[in-house]
């Protein structure tokens, strides 16, 4: 299954926090996700919360756009990436 | 015995029987490897639910061809009524599947449908599944469907089935696993077996470690052949001779008709039960397991094998044999090596496999007649080929199609039947023409209107000319296509041929249509009027196709949807999957200029998906892709239009060419690279001219003119792109808005003044054509137009669920409480409709009821929104 970078941009910045509602939006993510065949691996996020890179596995673009429609999530860019290991030419 | 380790998948399945209670009708798919015990496990459900429903069940058998719609013969005789009455009476397939639905949606008690071992399937009977699987929804069924998955490969025809079920809310699947070391241990119990090395020899596989415990007990048998054989090393003569006679008799076997193949059974037939290698079933015996009965029936010496078989051959004609018997006939007159009666029974078994839509099983019956046929007159060989011809061509086997047919043009020459080899000349264009060989089509189409033209007019002359006008129409090639197309109506006409007159009419409609010309409809109308008359679903299925994709390859958008939903709800009730298949590829691409993106997007990701997606499906699918995924800045853009363009290629027609070389043109330029842009835009531009296509001519000159070549634009080019390559942007642009293509309309007014531009990027934004308006940002900065607006804002959690404009109101009826009557009132559409939109809201809510759906809806705040989506379209 091809990987994919997504950025996203939230102006107000991301309000995904550490508690209950957190862990819930979270996990609405992960069953949305469920439905299209996409998994959400990790992200990183910018220190002002204004940028997120997200990593997913999933099937096509257009199912990658699909959950982030149902998640109520931006896309700014999607781009198919592969693991570049620098340990593993050492 | 008991059922070892299958109480989560019996209570799946007990859950999915109280569904199908309550209405909620439900598919099971029971899949494991040969001795897992499928059949034993919905035994045992049937033997603790099955005084709670009806139960009808139905075997497919391993026959080399297996019986046409053989487990339909089972459910019917345990059904009984007009079922019953019409698989007698060789009613059509049509009218026998809904009579069985008919027989699920009456009585009082669910129905529990069992077809067992679908990997044996015939066509017909996989066709009957896809059939119940779409309806069964809303009746009170439970319908288990069991096969070997290790036996499905990715091409086994029972994929797409499979494909078509799993998309559907109502299936529920069951993978019954092998025997843990713990229930192995249970087994064994007492006996002197090492419980560890009989789970490692046997894999945890229930039919060879109860074959193991009941051999002799000294040692584990290498295999399960070795450990069937073992078990039957015990009998005596008397039982052998039973037991070598059930395996070539093979399935479930009336002991009456033992007895007439083996002649004294009494003894031998005891013995056989009492080792319990076969066992009774119900009124019949037979193998404990198919892979009893093989591993015996390998044992058999050949001569004693080929003596049975003509005595089970007698047996069963002397019994009468029906409609449903004939490929068991024609199996055993083959092991019996009785070359003349295998060509009898398989021209009968072919007949009666096409009368119910069995194509392959049809192949297969003919291509062994055609085996044992040296010794036929040449007419009736010719006969032969022409049949099996007419099957490979409907089973998409076009090379052989075409070898067949061609050999019946031989014979027909060689005995000097002018009238026959015409009439095979012109049908040898079809699978030509379909295989992408279209300068061979016409000329094979040609001899055939010489050759018939000499005879007195015929039928077969009016259907050559319908030959030649159809291949015309696709090449599209107006004036000869209407010629000819007119000469097959006014021949047919006379001759009251009233089949080729509709599909010449057709013929004529496509070819005036798609130039642009709306007095094709009228042809196209008629024709549909006459083959709804006729009762000839698919010729009315290909009608509305036509006109769909014609209006879609006018860029006449809001006609095309109108047709297209029309033909997609027409085909997917008569089951036409193929015609299916094609609109709602075109359907895709029509969205994705219509800026309908997120709709794009979900009908072309589920058509990709298909296993048995026909290459011109799959070809305008990619382009909707490709052109969809480059206008998002998406990845896949160029592997999709690279898969087409090799589809296309094989075509060598402009049809499919042109639409594939102007999205990779698209994407070129998208990408910035302009020498690529101009070679994809010069491609086909030539063939585009030469045929005069107003859109795909403008097209290719427009992305050759953005990269900077010099290049002429005829005046009868699409007035759009006219009039974006004579600079007059502003007009361009009213006349993409006046189509219904907004991002057409913004790469018009990009080319204008500043407050254009601005327009421009805003319709980007709102489309999320990320790499246009980065461009046009870019240029815009370029030559110093102060304040750009910046990017789009985050879309809020406005539509969250991903719901459509009509799902949204919907869902707001839902939530003040409104019965789907009252909906359907309110939104002018029928309760039924209605019905399915309430479905398709409560699944992409993920919601339980109406309730549900009607509070969460009011928690994600998605009713006060609902007005601003819909005015927003």
């Amino acid at each position: 299954m091809p990987r994919y970078m997504i950025e996203r941009t939230f102006p107000d910045g991301l309000g995904l926090t550490p508690n209950q509602q957190g862990n819930q939006a979270a996990t609405s993510v992960i069953a949305n996700n469920a439905q299209q065949g996409v998994t959400w691996v990790h992200s990183y996020v910018t220190p002002d919360k204004k940028h997120t890179f997200c990593v997913y596995d999933g099937p096509s673009p257009e199912a990658i756009r699909k959950v982030a429609e149902r998640n109520g999530l931006p896309v700014d860019r999607i781009t198919e990436v592969r693991v570049l290991d620098p340990y593993f030419h050492m | 015995m008991d059922l070892l380790e299958r109480d989560r998948d019996l209570q799946a399945l007990a859950t999915a029987l109280g569904e199908a209670a309550a209405s909620r009708g439900r598919i099971a798919l029971v899949a494991g490897e040969a001795g897992i015990g499928k059949t034993t496990f919905v035994e045992h459900f049937l033997a603790a639910h099955g005084r709670d429903a009806r139960v009808l069940k139905g075997n497919c058998d391993a026959l080399f061809t297996p019986t046409p719609l053989g487990p339909l013969y089972d459910i019917a005789r345990q059904a009984g009524g007009k079922l019953a009455v019409g698989i007698e009476g060789s009613a059509p397939r049509a009218a026998l599947f809904s009579a069985l639905l008919e027989q699920l949606q009456g009585g009082a008690r669910p129905t529990i449908l069992v077809i067992e071992d679908m990997h044996w399937a015939d066509e017909a009977t996989i066709d009957l599944a896809k059939f119940l699987g779409r309806r069964v929804a809303e009746a009170r069924v439970l319908f288990v469907a069991t096969y070997r998955e290790d036996e499905v490969g990715p091409h086994h025809r029972l994929r797409t089935l499979l494909g078509d079920l799993a998309g559907s809310r109502s299936t529920t699947r069951i993978a019954l696993s092998r025997l843990t070391i713990d229930a192995v241990r249970a087994l064994v119990a007492q006996r002197p077996f090492d419980p560890l090395l009989l789970h490692r020899q046997t894999a945890g596989n229930p039919f060879f470690v109860t074959e193991v415990l009941s051999s002799a007990g000294h040692g584990i048998p290498a295999t399960v052949r070795d450990a069937v054989l073992a078990r039957a090393a015990k009998l005596g003569p008397a039982g052998r001779t039973v037991l070598a006679a059930a395996a070539v008799i093979g399935g479930r076997i009336d002991p009456g008709f033992l007895a007439a193949v083996a002649g004294d059974t009494q003894e031998g037939l005891g013995d056989c039960l009492s080792v319990g290698i076969i066992e009774a079933a119900g009124d019949c015996v037979a193998f404990r397991h198919e892979l009893a009965r093989e591993a015996v029936l390998a044992e058999i010496e050949p001569g004693r094998r080929r003596e049975l078989n003509r005595r089970a051959l007698d047996a069963l004609k002397a019994a009468g044999g029906g409609r449903g018997d004939l490929a068991q006939l024609v199996q055993y007159a083959e092991g019996a090596g009785d070359a003349s009666a295998v060509l009898e029974l398989a021209v009968a078994a072919a007949k009666a496999a096409v009368a119910v839509g069995a194509h392959r099983e049809a192949e297969a019956q003919y291509a062994r007649a055609l085996r044992h046929s040296a010794d036929l007159p040449p007419a009736e060989r010719a006969a032969l080929f022409e049949a099996h011809a007419d099957e490979l061509a409907i089973i998409d086997d076009l090379e052989r199609a075409t070898e067949e047919r061609r050999a019946a043009v031989a014979l027909w020459r060689g005995l000097d039947d002018r009238l026959k080899e015409g009439e095979n000349l012109a049908a040898l264009a079809w699978p030509l023409v379909r295989s992408g060989r279209n300068a061979e089509a016409e000329e094979v189409s040609r001899s055939a209107i010489e050759v018939l033209r000499a005879l007195p007019p015929s039928r077969q002359l009016a259907d050559a000319y319908r030959v030649r006008a159809h291949l015309r129409m696709l090449d599209r090639d107006r004036p000869m296509a209407v010629r000819w197309g007119r000469k097959a109506i006014a021949l047919a006409t006379r001759l009251r041929d009233e089949a080729t007159v509709a599909a010449a009419e057709m013929a004529v409609g496509s070819a005036i249509l798609v130039t642009g010309d709306d007095r094709g409809r009228a042809y196209l109308d008629r024709s549909i009027a006459r083959a709804s008359r006729l009762g000839q679903d698919a010729m009315v299925g290909l009608a509305l196709l036509n006109i769909g994709t014609s209006y879609g390859e006018q860029y006449r958008f809001p006609e095309a949807e109108q047709v297209l939903d029309q033909g997609i709800a027409y085909t997917s009730e008569h089951d036409l999957d193929h015609a299916n298949h094609y609109m709602r590829a075109w359907l895709a691409l029509v969205r994705v200029h219509q800026g309908r993106w997120s709709e794009a997007s979900d009908l072309a990701a589920a058509l990709v998906a298909q296993p048995s997606l026909a290459a011109i499906s799959r070809i305008m699918v990619l382009v909707a892709l490709g052109r969809l995924r480059a206008r998002r800045g998406d990845p896949g853009a160029a592997a999709a239009l690279d898969e087409a363009l090799t589809l296309a290629a094989q075509t060598g027609t402009l049809q499919r060419l042109a639409p594939v070389r102007a999205a990779r043109a698209e994407l070129a330029w998208l990408e910035g690279d302009k020498a690529r842009c101009v070679a994809e835009a010069k491609a086909v531009h030539a063939l585009a001219i030469k045929h005069r296509h107003r859109w795909h001519a403008g097209e290719f000159a427009f992305w050759r003119r953005r990269s900077g070549e010099r290049v002429a634009v005829p005046a009868w080019c699409a007035q759009p792109y006219r009039l974006q390559l004579k600079g007059d942007w502003r007009k361009a642009a009213e006349a993409w808005h006046r189509l219904g293509c907004p991002y057409e309309q913004a790469r018009a007014l990009a080319e204008g003044d500043a407050a254009a531009q601005t327009e421009a990027l805003a319709i980007f934004d709102q489309l999320g054509a990320a790499p246009a308006a980065a461009a046009l940002r870019q240029h815009m900065r370029g030559t110093g137009v102060r304040r750009i607006p910046r990017g789009p804002r985050a879309t809020t959690r406005r539509n969250p669920f991903g719901l459509t404009v009509r799902e949204m109101e919907i869902l707001a009826c839902l939530a003040a409480g409104l019965s789907n009557g009252r909906i359907g009132t309110r939104l002018h559409v029928s309760p039924k409709t209605v019905g399915h939109h309430v479905s398709a809201v409560l699944a992409k809510l993920g919601a339980a009821s109406r309730g549900e759906a009607a509070r969460l809806a009011r928690e994600q705040g998605l009713l006060p929104q609902n007005r601003e989506v819909g005015d927003a379209k």
